[in-house]
């Protein structure tokens, strides 16, 4: 499927040039307001993820007012909340946008564990929610109202394993992954299992904590079963340590890596190490199509650094609420049957549509990173 | 491999051992138990970058880094312990007052940085180069790194046991009220001894960002709770255990991990810490250590 990514793309970018864009329609929610309320790390261990997020939906409240995103004439805003990291939190905030009345859907928490703390209120109040980060396995499952626009890892993975094996005829693997947080332990079981249905022998699997420096007693026992390639289970922070300490210790294996890796950090940071590397991902900066090009420059015109993955997702959210209240959704209620009745909305992800476990319906796109920024893999 | 990994715990525990120093030198001397210690190893890391990117030379950077550690120790004391000091409050409300000083601190940083991850422009692994000796490999940043952390818990030794204001030090540690009897100028003697703390554990905070290349707001959590338990395993308020427990947490972290065992690490060395704990209750080198030192 990821094959057609490429005319895919070209395809949206052609449905996007005969769309129309910029001025705001005026539509059967016109004049209304609508409250969305966005819960995310934009403090503590998470900042780094949720912080980009934060940026997203402020662009995308000076898009609503500019009518760059189409409200259909609503008064949509995007009240972004700090939970700072703290899962109690998330569920205060979860509790105050369920309870408070003028709430139409909930967008985040940051972290899939949170996710799963936090949800589960809202599933009890068929309150709608949507992630935008949170894709760990399980998480859609939590309830009817619970969407994800983020491409589930369990969607990513697959497709990145087979691609660099189909290319690269690799017959050992390590994994090293992070075990106390559910995107990455989610990457480290999947990675097993795609790798062993591959025919793949995995000779290392090693686990790390969130926020660990050193990885070299990992990386140094990883040399010593000689994988042909290592599979990285880990968010950018902790990804960019591996690849440089891996570099510094002369590791010669071929590495890939999931979500987790699509981040400017990943060049800008390991620098030549990184080269090479293989990231399966939801989205990328790269992508020609209208929407993604404008989202990109002006999200680094006004922040002074390219948006991630959090970030795009994050604007791909507002995107897609903006349309349904455009439609006409403007309660609880009304988003929760509009989100049903998805087919088919433009964002800077590309066109995405939920399927019927209400995870995102899109293709992963396999990236390489070159010097300066990320490439297609071939 | 087993050298390889040998190499690797040496350089995780040179940088536990001097953090450490100084947070069991607070406790040696006051009885009180330092929180804001990880807030100051993050806030020099974030100085030295800050130098750096003002085109100051690594050493000297590290150098101006350390100093700023110090004085934010000394503020902390003046700030966060002296007037409960003033108050003999015990030795519960300075730990909260310490976490509440820790707290700003890490506030102050981020709005000043941001929650992007900092990086030196030169002098990180990728760029320095590597050395090939044997089986194993290491680079001259990481062998600076080392060298000036054995140094500087050197140094420390020698100020204890050589100088006058090491001497100061210890009948402070011993006992504060015929100290001050005797002539010493107690809050002066307090003073200098956080700002050698903070200096001390300023530089693993600043090592720490140079040997990873990474300066963040949060690489402090995962030294606090390690450097407490190295301080209470070497014997609260010694410094030599305190070098002795950062060598010996290093080497166990990187042998669970060399023997397979990553996802067991932080339980397999908190259960040698135990063991240990329960041999000698009083830790390795008791608590007199630095009074004697």
């Amino acid at each position: 499927m990821n094959r057609i990514t490429v005319p895919a793309l070209a395809l949206c970018a052609v449905a996007a040039l005969v769309a129309p864009s910029g001025a705001a329609s005026k539509g059967p929610a016109a004049g209304k307001t609508v409250h969305v309320g966005v819960i995310s790390d934009v403090t503590g261990g998470a900042g780094v993820y949720g912080t980009p997020q934060k940026n997203a939906y402020e662009l995308a409240n000076d898009d609503v007012k500019s009518g760059k995103i189409d409200a259909g004439g609503a008064n949509l805003s995007f009240d972004v909340q700090d939970a700072a990291s703290d899962g109690a939190q998330v569920v205060n905030l979860m509790q105050k946008f369920i309870t408070d009345g003028s709430t139409a859907i909930v967008l985040g928490p940051t972290l899939s564990g949170e996710a799963k703390q936090a949800f589960p209120l809202a599933a009890r109040a068929s309150f709608p929610v949507m992630g935008t980060s949170t894709t760990a396995e399980g998480v859609t499952a939590i309830g009817p109202t619970v969407y994800r626009d983020a491409l589930a890892e369990s969607q990513v993975i697959p497709t990145t394993v087979r691609r660099t094996h189909d290319r690269w005829h690799y017959k050992t693997a390590a994994i090293i992954f992070g075990d106390d947080n559910a995107f990455t332990k989610t990457d480290g079981d999947l990675f097993a299992r795609e790798l062993k249905a591959a025919g793949v022998d995995v000779v290392d699997s090693e686990t790390f904590h969130q926020k660990d420096t050193d990885f070299q007693p990992a990386l140094t026992r990883i040399e010593s079963k000689h994988p042909d390639v290592i599979a990285i289970g880990a968010l950018f922070p902790e990804a960019t340590k591996i690849i440089l300490q891996a570099g510094k210790l002369g590791i010669k294996a071929k590495m890939f890596g999931g979500n987790g890796l699509n981040s400017p950090d990943m060049y800008g940071v390991a620098g030549p190490a990184a080269q090479g590397i293989v990231v399966g991902a939801a989205w990328y900066s790269g992508a020609k199509y209208p929407s993604n090009v404008d989202f990109v420059k002006r999200y680094t015109a006004k922040y002074g650094k390219g948006p991630d993955q959090f970030a795009a997702q994050s604007y791909a959210a507002a995107q897609v609420v903006a349309y349904l209240v455009a439609h006409g959704a403007t309660t609880k209620d009304e988003m929760t049957s509009a989100l049903k009745n998805v087919r088919v909305i433009q964002t800077v992800l590309g066109p995405i549509g939920f399927d019927t476990n209400r995870d995102v319906k899109s293709s992963p796109v396999i990236l390489s990173i070159v010097k300066d920024g990320f490439t297609y893999f071939h | 491999m087993f050298a390889q990994q040998l190499l690797n715990g040496l350089f995780l525990g040179a940088v536990y051992a001097l953090f450490a120093v100084g947070y069991t030198l607070v406790f040696g001397v006051l009885d009180i138990l330092n929180l804001a210690h990880a807030a100051i190893f993050t806030a020099a890391a974030f100085a030295a970058f800050s130098l750096a990117a003002a085109g100051l030379p690594l050493p000297l950077a590290f150098l101006g880094a350390a100093v700023a550690g110090g004085i934010l120790g000394v503020v902390l004391d003046r700030v966060a312990f002296a007037p409960l000091r003033a108050r003999n409050a015990g030795t519960l409300a300075p730990l909260i007052s310490s976490i509440g000083f820790a707290i700003i601190v890490g506030a102050l940083l981020r709005g000043k940085y941001g929650v992007d991850e900092k990086h030196f422009a030169t002098g990180g692994l990728d760029t320095a180069p590597a050395i090939h000796l044997g089986a194993v490999t290491f680079t001259t940043v990481e062998l600076a790194i080392f060298a000036a952390a054995i140094a500087m818990m050197l140094g420390l030794s020698w100020v204890l046991r050589a100088t006058t204001l090491g001497r100061r030090i210890r009948a402070v540690a011993e006992d504060r009220v015929a100290a001050a009897l005797l002539g010493v100028n107690l809050e002066r003697t307090i003073a200098a001894t956080f700002f050698i703390a903070s200096a001390l554990g300023g530089a693993a905070g600043i090592l720490t960002g140079l040997e990873y290349n990474s300066v963040t707001l949060d690489m402090g959590s995962p030294i606090e709770l390690k450097g407490l338990a190295i301080i209470v395993l070497g014997g609260m308020g010694s410094v030599t255990g305190a070098v002795i427990g950062g060598f010996v947490i290093g080497a166990v972290e990187t042998l669970a991990i060399a023997n397979g065992l990553s996802e067991w690490r932080d339980a397999i060395t908190f259960g040698v810490m135990f063991l240990i704990l329960v041999a000698r209750p009083n830790g390795l080198f008791g608590k007199r250590a630095l009074r004697q030192a």
